[in-house]
């Protein structure tokens, strides 16, 4: 990467550029990350105390979580519901970039595509606002089940879980579509003709070569989307029911309800290191490399 | 196992640009059939519509008494030979072969058996577990042929498939394409805008224009007698020369086809096509002409060499003749060596002459004029 660098921008530049990358990486990726780890690894302590002889090296505050069965509790069911966002996004999406990939006509995909982006423009909270007005007790989905008569009184959509899974398959539904698109768009449409023409019937033919050849976008929409999912804290705050929290919310109560930095830091960390190890657990089970994910 | 496809008045359109003329035509089981024409003029459109990736516009087509116009693509008995092979790169040779037997639920030791024997076929013995990333392009051809033959088709549908080898091995694949259609006895149904395939290998040629069929006949007939201006100078090399009709004698023909002499050839269609007066064309295939010194009057055209080519096993000259008109020819090597005398380089002064029996006549194509200068070569390669 080195010597690409140099050919195209020459020796000076080259180095300039990797000089600016390089304090990109430290100021605004490693240096605040160190610090989210010191804090993690301290007591909480009043400002007078700090630096002084209770200001040890401790996991203390990674050992409450595990001691805590509300937290873990609350945690697991982030981790189940994330991954019930992501199937559920991918089930949605899927159909939906093979039509613009391969079915619908260059005009008519380069539409859907537009019309998908543009609610896009507008901010996350305004488009969850919308979900939860949508949703509301006495809102437009109410009525509408009541008037099409499907339901003789209106559910409590906010309730349960259903607010939350439906406001997220919508917040991050893009991030499944594009690279299942771009996986799906560089399938030669003969592949999937010869498969028909052998006699496979749709199913089979999206099992044995759509799929397959998508897997590397699929894995890469499924890891965005998930980790999206599990950290998002805006859709949860808003759609959920208050009994079922989200484990961002509890990272964001101790952070700045209980005022405790430390433990609000140990807790973003597990929630970061077990996403990690999901993903590469699921990437392990799927064996798809990172290679394929960056190509 | 019937074979047999029937088109009955098959048509297609896109919006409004018909693709595809109303056809009936009707292909024999067994029969090794090609679509010959040039690029864009339909045969491929033709072909999905046989295989059923096309449903037609207009018409019905036919697999052996059983209708097929509304069966689906994956339930025809037929298999398709894609233009790029579109083997499944994410499978081994073995997992492509059986790919259709897989569909058609045979088990595993079955489709293994069969994929070996295939293999067998296409002399690729021992090759089944390689990535077909690993095959050479030949090797991918043979793969592909036997992927398709695996579901045992009634017909099997080639779109130019030897496009992409190079001209070694594509002579050679003739050969082999050929031998594995005698071999299975399947109706092979092959398109190509290459003449020498088309010619070397089939039963019957369909030679199209424009979504049109313009004639179908066995090789040897569509190059002795085109049955159209397009497939006289589409097949094979050919002069043309535009003239009026001046008399009928049997089927000889003479046009004015202001030459200083009147040329005849045969009337192809039958006289009853050609009228007195009315126009028609000469045709004159290169190698008909018969070369000799300058001073030689017993041949009636005279000309100056323009060029000269060496090709091994003939000579091409192109030749003004004194009205004007340049006229391509073809001297044999071993006429060339047998009159030493003759010299047959660019510059020289030559004469001509043909043999009228052997030349043919086609009544000219409505809206076609008398062109002015009255002959000019149609080269095709
Ligand atoms: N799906 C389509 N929509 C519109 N026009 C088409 C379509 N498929 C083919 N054509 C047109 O039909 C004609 C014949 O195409 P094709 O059968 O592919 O020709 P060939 O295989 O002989 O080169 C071409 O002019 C092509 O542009
Ligand atoms: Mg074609």
């Amino acid at each position: 990467m080195w010597r690409q660098l140099c050919d195209r921008f020459g020796m000076p530049l080259g180095m300039a550029v990797v000089a600016l990358m390089g304090i990109w990486l430290i100021l605004m990726v490693l240096l605040p990350q160190w610090q989210m780890i010191d804090y993690s690894l301290h007591p909480s302590l009043l400002p007078a105390e700090q630096g002084g002889e209770k200001d040890v090296w401790t996991l203390a505050n990674y050992a409450t979580f595990f001691q805590n069965e509300i937290h873990l509790s609350i945690f697991f069911k982030t981790i189940w519901s994330s991954v019930l966002v992501t199937a559920l996004t991918l089930a949605v999406s899927y159909p939906l970039a093979y039509y613009l990939a391969k079915v619908a006509r260059p005009g008519q995909a380069a539409l859907c595509l537009l019309l998908l982006i543009i609610p896009f423009w507008i901010n996350e909270i305004l488009r969850t606002f919308a979900w939860y007005i949508i949703f509301a007790f006495r809102g437009p989905l109410n009525e509408l089940l009541f008037a099409l008569g499907l339901i003789d009184r209106p559910i409590r959509f906010l309730n349960g879980d259903i607010g939350v899974l439906v406001g997220m398959v919508y917040a991050y539904i893009l991030f499944m579509v594009f690279p299942l698109y771009n996986a799906i768009e560089s399938l030669d449409r003969n592949q999937i003709r010869a498969a028909r023409d052998l006699g496979a019937g749709w199913i089979r033919t999206h099992r044995r070569i759509v799929i397959p050849h998508a897997k590397p976008g699929i894995a890469t929409g499924c890891i965005m989307t998930f980790m999206l999912a599990a950290g998002s804290y805006a859709v949860p705050a808003l759609l959920g029911a208050p009994g079922s929290r989200w484990f961002t919310q509890i990272i964001y109560n101790w952070f700045f309800e209980g005022g405790d930095w430390n433990q609000g830091a140990a807790y973003a960390f597990l929630l970061l290191a077990l996403c990690i190890v999901f993903v590469t657990l699921v990437m392990r089970l799927f064996k798809v490399g990172l290679g394929d994910i960056a190509r | 196992m019937d074979g047999r496809v029937s088109l009955n008045q098959v048509a297609m359109h896109f919006g409004d640009f018909t693709a595809i003329q109303p056809t009936t035509l009707e292909i024999e089981s067994g029969e090794f059939f090609s679509f010959l024409g040039p690029s864009g003029c339909g045969k491929t459109t033709l072909l999905n519509i046989i295989s059923g990736f096309l449903s037609p516009s207009e018409g019905d087509v036919a697999i052996g008494d059983s209708d097929m116009t509304r069966v689906p693509v994956n339930r025809r008995p037929t298999a398709m030979i894609f233009q790029n092979l579109a083997l499944f790169p994410l499978m081994s040779v073995y997992e492509n072969i059986e790919f259709g037997l897989e569909v058609r639920g045979i088990d595993r030791r079955r489709r293994r058996q069969k994929a070996d024997e295939l293999l067998a076929l296409v002399a690729l013995e021992g090759s089944g577990h390689k990535p077909v990333g690993d095959l050479s392009g030949g090797q991918k051809q043979r793969i592909a042929i036997a992927r398709a033959l695996a579901v045992e088709p009634r017909v099997l549908l080639l779109d130019e498939p030897l496009s992409a080898l190079d001209l070694k091995l594509r002579q050679h694949m003739r050969t082999e394409l050929k031998a594995i259609q005698r071999k299975t006895g399947i109706t092979f149904i092959y398109i190509t805008h290459d003449q020498g395939e088309a010619l070397t290998m089939s039963d019957r040629v369909a030679v199209m224009s424009a979504g049109r069929i313009e004639q179908v006949a066995d090789p040897a007939t569509l190059y002795r007698q085109p049955a159209s201006d397009f497939v006289a100078s589409f097949v094979g090399e050919n002069n043309r020369f535009s003239g009026r009709v001046m008399k009928i004698d049997g089927d000889t023909v003479t046009l004015d086809a202001s030459l200083t002499v009147p040329v005849a050839g045969r009337a192809i269609a039958g006289t009853d096509a050609l009228t007195v007066g009315a126009p028609a064309t000469l045709y004159v295939r290169p190698e008909q002409w018969r070369v000799g010194a300058a001073d030689d009057t017993r041949l009636p055209l005279a000309g100056v060499i323009e060029n000269e080519h060496f090709e091994g096993a003939w000579l091409t000259l192109d030749v003004a003749l004194a009205q004007g008109p340049r006229v391509r020819v073809h001297v044999a090597q071993s006429t060339a060596q047998e009159s030493p005398d003759l010299s047959l380089s660019a510059g020289m002064s030559c004469r001509l002459d043909y043999t009228p029996a052997r030349a043919i006549v086609l009544p000219a194509e409505v809206g076609e004029e008398v062109g002015e200068e009255g002959a000019h070569v149609a080269t095709t390669v």
